[in-house]
């Protein structure tokens, strides 16, 4: 079982904090976590299915937002924070 | 439809929205609290078939674009339908040309009420370069295929804040007919309710490209229509300040009288057919010129400009984006300007005296009127 730590400016639209989930790819634990929270659709990814552009997912602390993104694998994985980047002004 | 005094003025700024409160004699107003804290607010705009009813386009530079609604002038607000986001699990369809990597939409840039006939209608313009009806007030968007798909768009490029489709104009006498603004692209009209376009921008200099009249490719900034003939347009473009008496068939520059005739922005009273305020801006430095604040009336009967303000009103450099000036329906009229260093500026009588509100908004995209209600 997967956890994942979501970014708190995400409580307008999913939950608080933590949830358990299983997924075998940052793809497939998203799509997870927008069967149970539908209001996160298009928040965390854009109508094509990739991340938005200030949105940064962790993989056992090794951001893969640049390199594998969505595709990334999640066997052996356990937790993932799904976060906001540096950006604004 | 109750009676309703209240005259609001809803703000979209870089960082949320906010609706400011006053009664028809436009001396003292009310801020309300911030919505939507830290997106970027690229219109906010009531619906008059609808008091209380607001539609503002946030665009969350973390979370993408969304269209969100009060039905309580604010005190509330909901995510309701935005367009590309369909409610099945597919994520078409994208636009641009098909052998292009797969687009995403960009930003939601002005959302156009329907005719007071049309109960339900709602239009979008978003980017890159999109249009969406809704039929159903914002739960689903259909997207106008014709323009969306236009045989010329792969020769669309954007302008300096995106490919946006940002002027929707409704002819009050005929629902068939409707206008679009593009950046960088031009004005577009539709006599079949959006069928077929057609470019209408004969006469409206580019002076950044090679070519001094071509069909498309014009940068307009805002165009707004005369609210007395519906036949009659007046138009801020890159390329200067224009006026149109047939339809945007063919284009009048008006604004070679003032020297540099740059700006972003234009609105038209109601309660004084045949005038048009035009917010100059120096060319280059993209903010106000001759250090102070200015707005210039057009009066298109005697076809004479009148500077507004003086030297003394209001010393600075103001930038004023394509939203940023709006008019009220009282008479004489009030004229609302929000700055992109968060100014409002706001004459309660056509310009002959002008206050600035003391609050420091963020920097202002644009600037709406809610009208009192007649009751």
């Amino acid at each position: 079982m997967l956890e994942v730590h979501l970014d708190s400016w995400l409580r307008e639209f999913g939950p608080r904090g933590k949830e358990q989930l299983d997924a075998d790819s940052v793809e497939h634990l998203l799509d997870a976590l927008e069967g149970r929270y539908p209001k996160l659709r298009f928040k965390i990814r854009d109508e094509n299915g990739q991340l938005r552009r200030y949105v940064r997912v962790f993989v056992d602390g090794e951001d893969v937002s640049r390199t594998t993104g969505v595709a990334t694998p999640l066997a052996g994985a356990r937790t993932i924070d799904v976060l906001h980047s540096i950006a604004g002004g | 439809m109750a009676k309703d005094r209240t005259i609001r003025i809803l703000v979209g700024t870089r960082k949320g929205t906010y609706i400011v409160e006053g009664d028809t004699r436009r001396k003292a107003w009310k801020v309300g609290p911030v919505a939507h804290e830290g997106a970027e607010v690229y219109h906010v705009v009531a619906d008059p078939r609808h008091p209380g009813d607001v539609y503002a386009a946030v665009n969350s530079t973390f979370w993408g674009p969304m269209v969100q609604r009060s039905r309580n002038w604010g005190k509330t607000w909901k995510e309701i339908g935005t367009p590309l986001m369909p409610a099945k699990k597919s994520r078409k369809p994208n636009y641009g040309d098909p052998a292009e990597a797969k687009w995403a939409l960009n930003n939601l840039w002005h959302i156009e009420p329907g005719l007071p006939g049309d109960a339900k209608t709602l239009y979008l313009g978003a980017d890159p370069h999109l249009l969406f009806r809704s039929p159903d007030l914002g739960a689903t968007w259909e997207p106008i295929e014709s323009l969306n798909n236009h045989p010329k768009r792969k020769d669309w490029s954007p302008g300096a804040g995106g490919a946006c489709l940002h002027t929707i104009l409704l002819d009050p006498r005929d629902a068939r007919r409707l206008y679009v603004g593009l950046s960088a692209v031009g004005t577009f009209r539709s006599d079949d309710g959006g069928e077929t376009w057609k470019p209408t921008n004969k006469g409206v200099e580019t002076p950044f490209l090679p070519t001094k009249f071509p069909e498309t490719g014009q940068c307009v900034h805002d165009v707004v229509a005369d609210a007395a003939d519906p036949d009659t347009f007046y138009r801020q473009d890159h390329g200067g300040m224009y006026v149109s008496h047939d339809r945007m068939e063919k284009w009048t520059r008006i604004g070679k009288a003032l020297g540099d005739d740059f700006g972003f922005t234009v609105a038209s009273p109601r309660s004084a057919p045949g005038r048009a305020y035009f917010v100059r801006l120096d060319g280059q430095a993209r903010v106000t010129g001759e250090g102070h604040f200015q707005v210039h009336e057009w009066n298109d009967k005697t076809r004479t400009w009148r500077k507004l303000l003086g030297p003394k009103d209001f010393p600075g450099h103001f930038g004023v984006q394509r939203e940023g000036i709006a008019t009220d329906a009282l008479d004489p009229a009030g004229i609302y300007v929000g700055t992109t260093t968060g100014q409002l500026f706001v004459s309660p009588n056509a310009g002959k005296s002008w206050e600035l509100l003391p609050f420091g908004f963020p920097g202002i995209h644009s600037v709406s009127i809610a009208n009192p209600t007649e009751g």
